[in-house]
C-alpha cells in the first residue's frame, strides 16, 4: 500500500527496492524532503544509505518503488532525462571529491555549467564566485593534486552548488577529512545550501556531521526510518 | 644489501602482481595479454627463417623439371617421364605433374607411395577440398581423373598448396618439349639459393626492423599497465616501513611477474597461432605448423630480453615519481623534456647511413650492421622525439568544448602516456612510408615491360610440338573468347642441317597474319615475306622463286623434320608492324592453303586470344579448352608488365608483416585504452553521476588518442620521408615522394586509431555506469 507524499515535498520515494545480485541493498525504503531542508541519512556501513542516495538522485534506477521529483516520476524517466536533471537541478559531493585531476580547480567547478552549455568564460566567472564563498578562490589555477584534502572538498562543494541546484546530494562529504576540516566544510556547505534554498540529502555515519541537518533518517537492512531529533 | 633481501622484495612484487583479487588479476591479465601478443609476434619472427628454409628444402626435395641444360638420363628401369602440367584456377596457382614410369625402379615423388596409374591422380588436401566443392566444378572438368590418393606433407611446400600428380602415357613422344623431361631421381643436386642483390637485401633488412620496432615499443607499453595503482600500493608499503630502494625492487618484481606471465601467454599464443597458421593462406603463401620452429637461440634471446626490458622500463618509469609514505608525489609540472639527446638518436642514425649513400648496386653489398643500426636509431628517434613534440604541441592547445578540454588537459598533464600510446603507430607508419618510397623508387628496376599488347589479346596458349593448328578450332566456341589468332611457327633454312641462313616461318589465316604484319591484300594460298626487315637479313636471297628451303632444319644433335619446300612464284611483300608480342614478325608468312601437312608437322602452334572479360570465368574456360585440346598446352595470361619474383615476394612480405603489426598495434592501443579507462572508472562514474553526457566522454576519449596520433603521424611522415630519401640515395635511385602511399599509410594509421576508439566505446559506456560509484 502506498501513502500520499507529505505535502510540499520536493523529492519523495516510496517502497524502494534495489538488489545487487543476491545482496538486497534497499528493501522497502521511504524518503521525503522539502525545499531548503537538510536531511541526514544515517546508518552503518552496508546498510543501503548510499544506494538510497543513488536512487534518489536518478543515478541508478530502483528495482521497484516510486520516486517523485517536483511532481514528475523520476523512476519512470529514461537515462537521458535523468542525466539532464542531474546536470541542471541536482548537485553532488562525494567522499573523495572526485575532481578531475587534469583540470584546474576553477575548471572543475565550472564543469557542470559547461556541460549545460554555458560559455567557458561565463562558467568560470560563476565558478570563481562560488569558490570565493567557499574561501578557495586562491586555488583557482591549481590542480586538485596540488591542494589539501579539505581544500579539495570545498572545491567539490563549490562545484556542486555552481548550477544553483534545487537538491544537493552529499555522500560522506567529510569522510576523508579531519574533524576540524570536516566541520568547516559542513558549515560552508549547509550555509551555502540554505541560502540558496536547496534541499540537501546528506549521507553520513557520523553523528557530528548529521548534527548539521534538520532531520535524520536511519537506514538499516535496506529499510528507512525517520528519527526524532533529541535536542 | 643481501641477495636474500633482493629475492624477498622481488618475490613480494611477484605476489602483488598475481594477487589482489579481481582487480589485480585483471591488471596482470592485461599485461600478460599485451606482452604475450608481442612475444608471440617475436617468436613468429624468429621462426620465419626456419619456415623459409623448410619451404625451400621441400621445394628442392621434389624438384623434377629443372629447366637446366643438363642432359636427361637415358631410358631405363629406374627412369620416370615427368610433364609439367602447372595450371591456375581463379588466380590460384596449382602445381601439376603428369608422370609415366618407364620401369619398376622409377622414382616415386615425395608425399606419394606410388605413381598414379593413367586416368587416376593424387591431389593435395586443399585441392581435394576445392575439387569436391561447388566452386571447383570448372576445375574438375579440367582434371577429370579419378582421385585415388592424397599427396602427403613431404610432397607439399605449404599446407594449403594446390597440387596434383596424374598418371600419364605417351610422354616419350614429347621429350623434346620443354615441359617434359626424364628423371631418375627427385631432388635438385644443388639447392643452394641464389643470393639477394644488395638492394633487395636492404629491403629485407628494413622490412624486419620496421616490423619489429613497434612490437618492442608495444611490449614496453604493456609492462606499464596499472602503473598508477601500483604506485599507490607502493606508497602504502612505504608507510609500513619500506624504503625507496625496496619499493623499486618490489616494482621490478611486479614487472618481472607480468612479463614472465606474458612470456607464457606469448608461447601459448604462438603455439595456437602455429596450428592456425596451417589453415591460413596469406598472399598465396601457406605453411605447415612444423615449419614454424623458432630458432632456439633467438627464442632464448626473446625469453631473456623481454623480462629484462620489462624491469628496465618499469624502473625508468619510476624515475619521475617519488613514492612517499602518505602518497605518490608527482611534481605537478614535471621537468620539461630535453630535446638534445632526443635529436641525437636520429642524427646518429643518419650518420650511420650516410657513408652508404650513392653506393647503389654497383657499390657492392651494403654494410648490414650500419643499415640496421641506422634505421633502428632513426626509428627509435621517433619514439624519443614524439613525447617532446607532443608535450610542446599540446601545451599550446587552448580550451574548447568540454570533451576537448577534458582530453587536452589530460594530455597536457600526462603527455608521456599519450605519446607512448601512439609510439607504435608512429614507428610503423614512419617505417612503412620509407619502405613504400623505396619500393616505388626501385619499382621500375624490378618491373619489366612485357611488350605485349593487352588490348589485342589477353591470353596465349602454346600447344606442344606436333599439335596441328586445326586443333585450335575449339577455342572459337569457348565462352568468353571473342577472337582467336592461331599461328604455327617455326623456321626454314637454306640447308637440311646446320643451315647458314634461316628465317622465321609463320602460318596463319589472313586475319591472324594482319595482326603481326602489314599486308596489301591477302587470300588463302598466298605466301608472304618481309622483304625489307628493320635488321640485316638474307630474306631477299632466300625468297628467290625456285629456291629449295628446308622446314625445321637440324642443328647438331637436335634432329628436325627437314621438310623440303620450293619457293613459289609470286611471294608477296609484307611489312613489319608492332605485333601482339614484343617481337616483330619477319621471314616467311603462309596462309594455311599454301603449305601441305608435312611441312606443318614440324611447327609449334601458338594461339592468341582476345577475350570478353565480362563473361564470368573466361580465363578458366580457356584453360579447360586448352587442357582438352592438349594436356601439355601452356596457358599464359598476359599482363603489360611483370615483376621480379623476389621483389614481389619481399613486397608481399611487407604487406603480410604490416598487416600483423597493425593488428598488434590496434590490439595494443585498445588494451592501453581499456587500462586507462579502468584506472579512471570512479572518476568517470562521478562525471556521469552529475550529468555528463556519454557522448562527451566518448569524444574526449577520441580526442585523447586523436591529438597525439595526429602529431605522431606528422612526425612519422617527416621521419619516413627522410629515411625513404636516404634509402633511395643509398640505392642510387632518383628521389621521388610517393604521395599516394604516404597518404594511404598515414590514413591507415589514423584508421587504426578510429577503430580502436570505436571499439573502446562499449567498454567505456559499461565502465562509466553509475554503479561504478559503489564501493561496497
Amino acid at each position: 500500500m502506498t501513502t500520499a507524499p507529505p505535502p510540499g515535498s520536493l523529492l519523495t520515494a516510496e517502497n524502494l527496492r534495489k538488489a545487487y545480485g543476491p545482496t538486497l541493498a534497499l528493501d522497502g525504503a521511504d524518503f521525503s524532503i522539502h525545499p531548503g531542508e537538510v536531511v541526514a541519512v544515517m546508518g552503518p556501513s552496508g546498510s543501503g544509505k548510499s544506494t538510497l542516495l543513488h536512487c534518489l538522485a536518478g543515478i541508478v534506477p530502483p528495482d521497484s518503488g516510486t520516486i517523485m521529483y517536483d511532481g514528475q516520476e523520476l523512476s519512470a524517466m529514461n537515462d537521458a532525462r535523468r542525466s539532464a536533471l542531474r546536470r541542471s537541478e541536482f548537485g553532488f559531493v562525494f567522499q573523495f571529491g572526485q575532481l578531475v585531476p587534469e583540470l584546474t580547480c576553477v575548471e572543475n567547478v565550472a564543469l557542470p555549467l559547461r556541460l549545460n552549455g554555458r560559455p567557458r568564460k561565463e562558467a568560470e566567472r560563476a565558478a570563481l564566485g562560488w569558490m570565493e564563498r567557499l574561501e578557495v578562490d586562491d586555488l583557482a589555477k591549481k590542480r586538485p593534486g596540488e591542494v589539501s584534502g579539505g581544500q579539495g572538498q570545498r572545491v567539490a562543494v563549490a562545484r556542486s552548488l555552481v548550477t544553483d541546484p534545487r537538491v544537493l546530494f552529499a555522500d560522506e562529504p567529510t569522510g576523508a577529512l579531519d574533524s576540524l576540516n570536516g566541520e568547516r566544510v559542513m558549515e560552508l556547505f549547509t550555509d551555502a545550501a540554505r541560502s540558496a534554498n536547496a534541499a540537501v540529502v546528506l549521507v553520513t555515519h557520523e553523528a557530528r556531521v548529521a548534527a548539521y541537518s534538520d532531520r535524520e533518517i536511519v537506514v538499516r537492512d535496506g529499510k528507512s526510518r525517520d528519527m526524532e531529533r533529541v535536542v | 644489501m643481501s641477495v636474500a633481501q633482493w629475492a624477498r622484495d622481488l618475490a613480494m612484487g611477484v605476489r602483488f602482481a598475481l594477487t589482489g583479487g579481481r582487480e589485480g588479476w585483471t591488471r596482470a591479465l592485461l599485461t600478460a595479454v599485451g606482452v604475450g601478443l608481442g612475444v608471440a609476434l617475436l617468436l613468429l619472427t624468429t621462426a620465419i627463417p626456419s619456415a623459409l628454409d623448410a619451404r625451400h628444402e621441400r621445394e628442392a626435395d621434389r624438384t623434377d623439371i629443372t629447366w637446366m641444360d643438363s642432359p636427361a638420363p637415358p631410358k631405363g628401369e629406374d627412369t620416370l617421364l615427368v610433364a609439367d602440367l602447372d595450371t591456375e584456377y581463379r588466380g590460384q596457382e596449382i602445381r601439376g605433374r603428369g608422370m609415366e614410369p618407364e620401369g619398376p625402379g622409377a622414382p616415386v615423388p615425395p608425399g606419394l607411395d606410388a605413381v598414379p596409374a593413367v586416368g587416376e591422380m593424387a591431389v593435395s588436401p586443399a585441392l581435394r577440398e576445392l575439387l569436391e566443392s561447388d566452386s571447383g566444378k570448372l576445375l574438375r572438368d579440367r582434371l577429370p581423373d579419378r582421385i585415388t590418393g592424397t599427396i602427403a606433407e613431404e610432397g607439399l611446400v605449404g599446407s594449403r598448396e594446390f597440387a596434383f600428380v596424374r598418371g600419364a602415357e605417351g610422354l616419350a613422344a614429347h621429350l623434346g618439349d620443354y615441359r617434359v623431361t626424364r628423371i631418375d631421381h627427385f631432388g635438385a643436386s644443388d639447392s643452394a639459393s641464389e643470393g639477394l642483390d644488395p638492394v633487395l637485401l636492404l629491403l629485407v633488412i628494413v622490412v624486419f626492423v620496421v616490423l619489429l620496432m613497434p612490437v618492442a615499443v608495444f611490449i614496453a607499453t604493456a609492462v606499464r599497465f596499472g602503473g598508477e595503482r601500483r604506485d599507490r600500493r607502493l606508497a602504502a608499503l612505504r608507510l609500513v616501513g619500506a624504503d625507496g630502494r625496496m619499493t623499486r625492487r618490489i616494482a621490478a618484481g611486479e614487472a618481472l611477474a607480468g612479463s614472465v606471465l606474458g612470456l607464457l601467454f606469448g608461447t601459448a599464443f604462438f603455439l595456437v597461432g602455429r596450428q592456425l597458421a596451417g589453415q591460413a593462406v596469406v598472399y598465396d603463401v601457406s605453411v605447415f605448423p612444423s615449419y614454424l620452429d623458432p630458432s632456439p637461440l633467438l627464442a632464448l634471446l626473446v625469453a631473456v630480453a623481454v623480462p629484462t626490458a620489462a624491469v628496465l622500463v618499469t624502473l625508468f618509469a619510476l624515475r619521475g615519481v617519488v613514492i612517499e609514505p602518505l602518497g605518490v608525489v608527482r611534481t605537478a609540472r614535471p621537468a620539461r623534456r630535453r630535446l638534445w639527446w632526443r635529436l641525437l638518436l636520429p642524427l646518429a642514425g643518419l650518420a650511420m647511413l650516410y657513408p652508404m649513400i650513392g653506393q647503389g648496386r654497383e657499390g657492392g653489398d651494403f654494410n648490414q650492421y650500419l643499415v640496421v643500426g641506422g634505421v633502428v636509431l632513426l626509428l627509435i628517434g621517433v619514439t624519443a622525439l614524439l613525447p617532446w613534440i607532443v608535450e610542446r604541441f599540446v601545451a599550446r592547445l587552448g580550451a574548447g568544448p568540454v570533451a576537448w578540454q577534458l582530453a587536452v588537459r589530460r594530455i597536457q598533464v600526462n603527455s608521456g602516456t599519450a605519446a607512448r600510446m601512439v609510439n607504435g603507430v608512429a614507428v610503423a607508419v614512419a617505417g612503412a612510408v620509407a619502405l613504400q618510397m623505396l619500393f616505388a623508387g626501385v619499382d621500375d628496376d624490378y618491373t619489366r615491360d612485357t611488350g605485349r599488347d593487352v588490348s589485342r589479346a589477353q591470353m596465349q596458349v602454346t600447344l606442344s610440338d606436333g599439335m596441328p593448328a586445326s586443333a585450335t578450332a575449339g577455342f572459337a566456341s569457348t565462352a568468353g573468347v571473342e577472337k582467336v589468332y592461331a599461328f604455327s611457327e617455326g623456321s626454314v633454312g637454306d640447308r637440311r642441317t646446320d643451315p647458314e641462313s634461316s628465317e622465321q616461318v609463320t602460318v596463319g589465316d589472313c586475319a591472324a597474319l594482319r595482326e603481326v604484319v602489314r599486308l596489301d591484300s591477302c587470300a588463302d594460298g598466298d605466301v608472304f615475306a618481309v622483304l625489307d626487315p628493320s635488321y640485316e637479313s638474307d630474306i631477299k636471297a632466300l625468297a628467290t622463286p625456285g629456291r629449295v628451303l628446308y622446314f625445321d632444319p637440324s642443328y647438331g644433335d637436335d634432329e628436325g623434320a627437314r621438310v623440303a619446300w620450293t619457293v613459289p612464284e609470286g611471294v608477296k611483300n609484307a611489312r613489319e608492324r608492332v605485333g601482339l608480342t614484343a617481337n616483330t614478325t619477319t621471314g616467311f608468312l603462309f596462309t594455311p592453303a599454301a603449305l601441305d601437312g608435312e611441312a606443318l608437322a614440324g611447327l609449334r602452334t601458338e594461339v592468341y586470344l582476345q577475350l570478353d572479360r565480362s563473361v564470368p570465368d573466361h580465363q578458366e574456360q580457356v584453360r579447360n579448352t586448352a587442357a582438352a585440346v592438349d594436356p601439355l598446352a601452356d596457358v599464359m595470361v598476359w599482363s603489360a608488365t611483370e615483376q621480379s619474383e623476389k621483389f614481389t615476394a619481399i613486397r608481399t612480405g611487407l604487406f603480410v608483416g604490416a598487416a600483423c603489426v597493425l593488428a598488434l598495434i590496434g590490439a595494443s592501443l585498445l588494451v592501453t585504452q581499456l587500462e586507462q579507462l579502468r584506472e579512471r572508472r570512479k572518476l568517470l562514474s562521478s562525471l556521469v553521476a552529475f550529468g555528463t553526457r556519454r557522448r562527451t566522454l566518448g569524444l574526449s576519449v577520441l580526442w585523447q588518442t586523436a591529438v597525439p596520433i595526429a602529431v605522431g603521424l606528422l612526425l612519422s611522415a617527416v621521419v619516413g620521408l627522410t629515411l625513404g630519401t636516404v634509402l633511395l640515395k643509398m640505392t642510387g635511385t632518383p628521389v621521388r615522394v610517393d604521395w599516394p602511399s604516404l597518404l594511404s599509410m598515414t590514413g591507415v594509421g589514423a584508421a587504426v586509431v578510429l577503430v580502436v576508439t570505436l571499439l573502446s566505446l562499449p567498454p567505456l559506456l559499461k565502465l562509466v555506469r553509475p554503479e561504478g560509484l559503489r564501493t561496497e
